[in-house]
């Protein structure tokens, strides 16, 4: 008998390491050539809400040639049973540990996942440090939207993938399957891998840093590694490889529903936001394609409902035909449709009264800003109007709780437009009593975040707030929405400080990464495992200060160390925008046919795709 | 509508599906067989299956019993096997059969449960030492628990009245132990708590847990105990 079924009733949540789940795949092990263990830097429950996952675990396990199983960080009970009995980190499907595998490869959807990526190798037995890797251990890859900045892993993984994981990995695979039957070195291998378009070996790269320590530039270490990785990206949507069977969890995961992708990348141009630069040009998958793939997503799931997935749903061209539609085919066998983020204007409120069969309690909307002039400021194309409409209207159709979601901490904010959120606040809340919802019910909540400057956007160069003023920020509101019906709750700062440090860090933090797994850092997005104390520790044992990387506001000609990772979206044009955030210009949005001229179209010959019909616009 | 009463297993990887996510997983695989699953009425409708005693996550099921209804009646072999072709690995659907005319909820009718413990011994153990151990495990009257009441104030808990039978044997260095105990909604004895405290006072030498699986739940206990197909 199996050691680990003895092991596993002495978890909390064992289903997380069971495996078996319908649609999961066990291939014969000998059978194959090339084995790839995906590894995701958080709990089950999360990783399994990740529709990448279920993308790459599709495409690997389609080809005979090669097989994908899974591995999720376990939890802190697990993990201490598995030290306890000296258990190596194994994968869901065979059980094996990691080292057997060819391929270790994270996704990395979040920087303060990355603890959790060393505190998997270490479990897995495989030492950190790449360079410590010889050819019998698995090659460690991670791609994802932290792979943009990819310099604080640097010293930990092999290579990076930068783009959409669709379209590289089959060309990865077959060169990594030559390259094992040709017994290369490691060395030999990460030559060969980076001269692949829009792959990442850090290892062939000489970092630089000017006399007080600051990134001062990155190149090439030898000749044929490029000086520049260009993202790769899916010029088809609608053709793109897609999971039919998707694994369905046997326990209750973040998002339990069929996740049908309408459209990758958004049009609207945040300037905060790094997904709507990485993903940048939009495509939509036409309607007739999205009806074909649910009919079969319900058959071979049997979900119970159909969530729309995109970064703006509400924006898809068709998106009011596709849900008639799938209402349409599918309502009688009590399928429920569901829309993720909601835009604020009352087409959406419609919308989402259309299609929420079970009513749910509340509505989200995200304004992001408490005034008109910081939200032009972000390019947030949200008027006070559309979203006083859109809760009213929430409201008057019988939702009783309005979720409003802000940033702080934004560029060029002032108490001001803090009073903004809090008058924002009290004036949806007015619209609930004057739409008669009962005291009891009517619940506003305001939930604030601190503003992350990101990679690759418009706010690179931008300083974070400091701590305590973030900090003074939250009272500041806190103070002011004490009132009955308003919910208020806001992300700790500590946690967005060290999150902006890694957002823009350097190499060099590597050795505080290092060092703070070593002090017991894991699971930090986990309030109940973040410990800021023992970051700040690990910083201070480097040498180095998280501040000179979270508040330090670079200049245009400053070298950065992303920019050798190339999004398609020129500098220019991400110049140009800064500039036009601080003087309150907005920027027109690419799919009312203006071209903002951001420049990803023409660097990776791609174009935007709309699956036509009326839009309404909504702008 | 048609109501059946099925016999499954629950075993491998799906004994650590929890008893609320059954409910789910059986639902969908409903869906995925095309069954005509009946659902309850209401804001939150679920699939009307009612099992006869809940498993806690991790025990195994070699013989579970659910009651589940359709809104039309379809052979009850067809049924058992269009669930079993749907249904994750370690789920599987033994036995189907259509319920003719009233019967007592299944949950009321259970009253005794069969149960195997097995864990691989890490240190020399005989057959005689483990009966030997066991034998004075039941000659104790009194085996105490401490449990959590409803309202989360510990109590004190004799399983020892509610253990029916119980022997072993040891098969190379796999210890295999046997029980019956008192099951359902007039006296639930758990077989967790009873391997527990027989771990306490026995100290075999066992690392981590026992592997526990349920091998049938009865009607009746002891000579008396039947099935539960009879309605």
């Amino acid at each position: 008998m199996d050691f680990l079924d003895q092991i596993l009733p002495l978890v909390k949540k064992p289903a997380r390491y069971a495996g078996g789940e319908w649609n999961a795949v066990r291939k014969d092990w000998e059978s194959v050539e090339y084995r790839v263990a995906f590894a995701f830097p958080d709990v089950y429950e999360v990783g399994m809400s990740h529709l990448g996952l279920q993308i790459l675990y599709d495409i690997v396990n389609r080809r005979t040639d090669t097989l994908m199983e899974r591995v999720f960080a376990p939890w802190t009970d697990m993990e201490e049973i598995m030290r306890e009995h000296g258990l190596p980190l194994f994968t869901l499907e065979s059980r094996r540990p990691l080292l057997d595998f060819d391929m270790v490869a994270f996704t990395l959807q979040y920087e303060m996942s990355f603890s959790n990526v060393l505190n998997m190798l270490d479990l897995a037995g495989i030492p950190r440090e790449s360079g410590r890797r010889t050819k019998g251990f698995p090659l460690v890859i991670a791609g994802g939207p932290c792979a943009y900045n990819p310099e604080p892993l640097a010293d930990f993984i092999d290579v990076f993938v930068i783009g959409e994981g669709e379209e590289v990995i089959g060309e990865l695979l077959d060169i990594l399957i030559q390259l094992k039957r040709r017994n290369v070195s490691r060395q030999e291998l990460l030559l060969e891998l980076a001269r692949m378009p829009g792959i990442y070996v850090p290892s062939l790269y000489r970092v630089f840093y000017d006399e007080d320590g600051r990134f001062s530039g990155i190149v090439p270490s030898l000749e044929g590694v490029p000086e520049k990785i260009t993202k790769r990206v899916v010029k088809d949507l609608d053709r793109a490889p897609f999971p039919e069977r998707p694994i369905v969890p046997s326990t209750e995961v973040v998002h339990d529903r069929i996740m049908l992708e309408v459209c990758r990348g958004c049009t609207r141009g945040c300037r905060f936001c790094q997904a709507g630069i990485i993903f940048r040009p939009v495509r939509e998958r036409k309607p007739e394609t999205l009806l074909k793939q649910a009919a079969g997503l319900v058959r071979s799931t049997g979900y119970e409902e159909i969530s729309l997935t995109s970064l703006s749903t509400t924006d898809y061209s068709q998106v009011r035909e596709l849900v008639k539609s799938l209402l349409d085919e599918h309502a009688c066998q009590g399928l429920g449709i569901s829309l993720p983020s909601l835009r604020a204007d009352s087409f959406s409120v419609e919308l989402a009264k259309e299609v929420q069969r079970v009513r749910r309690s509340s509505l989200t909307f995200a304004p992001e800003a408490g005034t008109q002039r910081l939200r032009d400021v972000i390019n947030k194309g949200v008027r006070e109007e559309d979203l006083l409409d859109a809760t009213g209207a929430a409201f008057r159709e019988g939702w009783h709780a309005v979720k409003l979601y802000f940033m702080i901490g934004l560029p060029t904010e002032s108490d001001e437009d803090l009073d903004g959120i809090v008058k924002l606040a009290k004036a949806v809340l007015a619209l609930g009593q004057k739409a008669g919802v009962s005291r009891g019910r009517l619940r506003v909540t305001v939930s604030v975040s601190s503003f992350v400057p990101k990679a690759h956007t418009p706010f690179q160069w931008e300083p974070q707030a400091p701590m305590a003023e973030l900090q003074r920020k939250q009272d500041y509101l806190s103070k002011r929405l004490r009132e009955r019906g308003i919910v208020f709750n806001y992300h700790d700062a500590g946690l967005s400080f060290l999150e902006a440090a890694f957002a823009r860090g350097d190499r060099q933090l590597g050795a505080v990464l290092a060092r703070a797994v070593d002090l017991g850092c894991r699971f930090d997005g986990w309030s109940e495992h973040f410990k800021l104390d023992r970051w700040l520790e690990a910083f201070r044992l480097t040498g180095l200060n998280p501040e000179n990387y979270a508040n330090h506001r670079y200049a245009y000609d400053a070298p950065l160390p992303w920019d050798h990772i190339d999004t398609g979206v020129s500098r220019q044009y991400l110049i140009l925008e800064h500039q036009r955030a601080l003087a309150g210009r907005v920027t027109g949005d690419c799919r009312t046919g203006s071209c903002p001229g951001c420049g990803v179209c023409g660097a990776l010959e791609v174009e935007p795709v709309f699956a036509g019909g009326d839009w309404d616009g909504g702008l | 509508m048609a109501v059946y009463r099925m016999m499954y297993a629950k075993v491998g990887p799906a004994r650590f599906i929890s008893h609320l996510d059954l409910l789910r997983t059986f639902g969908r695989a409903a869906r995925r067989a095309g069954l005509p699953l009946a659902f309850t009425q209401g804001f939150n409708p679920h699939p009307k299956i009612t099992f006869a005693a809940p498993l806690a996550v991790g025990i195994a099921g070699e013989a579970e019993f659910a009651d589940l209804e359709l809104t039309r009646k379809i052979p009850a072999p067809v049924v058992a096997r269009a669930l079993t072709g749907a249904l994750p690995e370690g789920l599987s659907v033994l036995e189907v059969r259509l319920q003719r005319g009233s019967s007592p909820p299944l949950m009321a009718m259970v009253e005794c449960a069969s149960y195997r413990a097995e864990a691989k011994a890490c240190g020399p153990v005989t057959g005689e030492e483990l009966k030997d151990a066991i034998a004075s495990f039941l000659s104790r009257q009194e085996i105490l628990v401490e449990r959590k009441n409803k309202e989360g104030k510990k109590v004190l808990r004799n399983l020892r009245p509610g253990i029916f039978e119980m022997s072993g044997k040891v098969d190379n260095d796999i210890i295999k132990i046997e029980a019956e105990l008192k099951t359902g909604s007039s006296g639930n004895i758990r077989i967790e708590e009873v391997m527990e405290a027989f771990q306490k006072t026995s100290r075999l030498p066992v690392q981590g847990g026992y592997a526990l699986f349920r091998t049938n739940l009865y009607t009746g206990a002891g000579k008396e105990k039947k099935m539960l197909w009879q309605s």
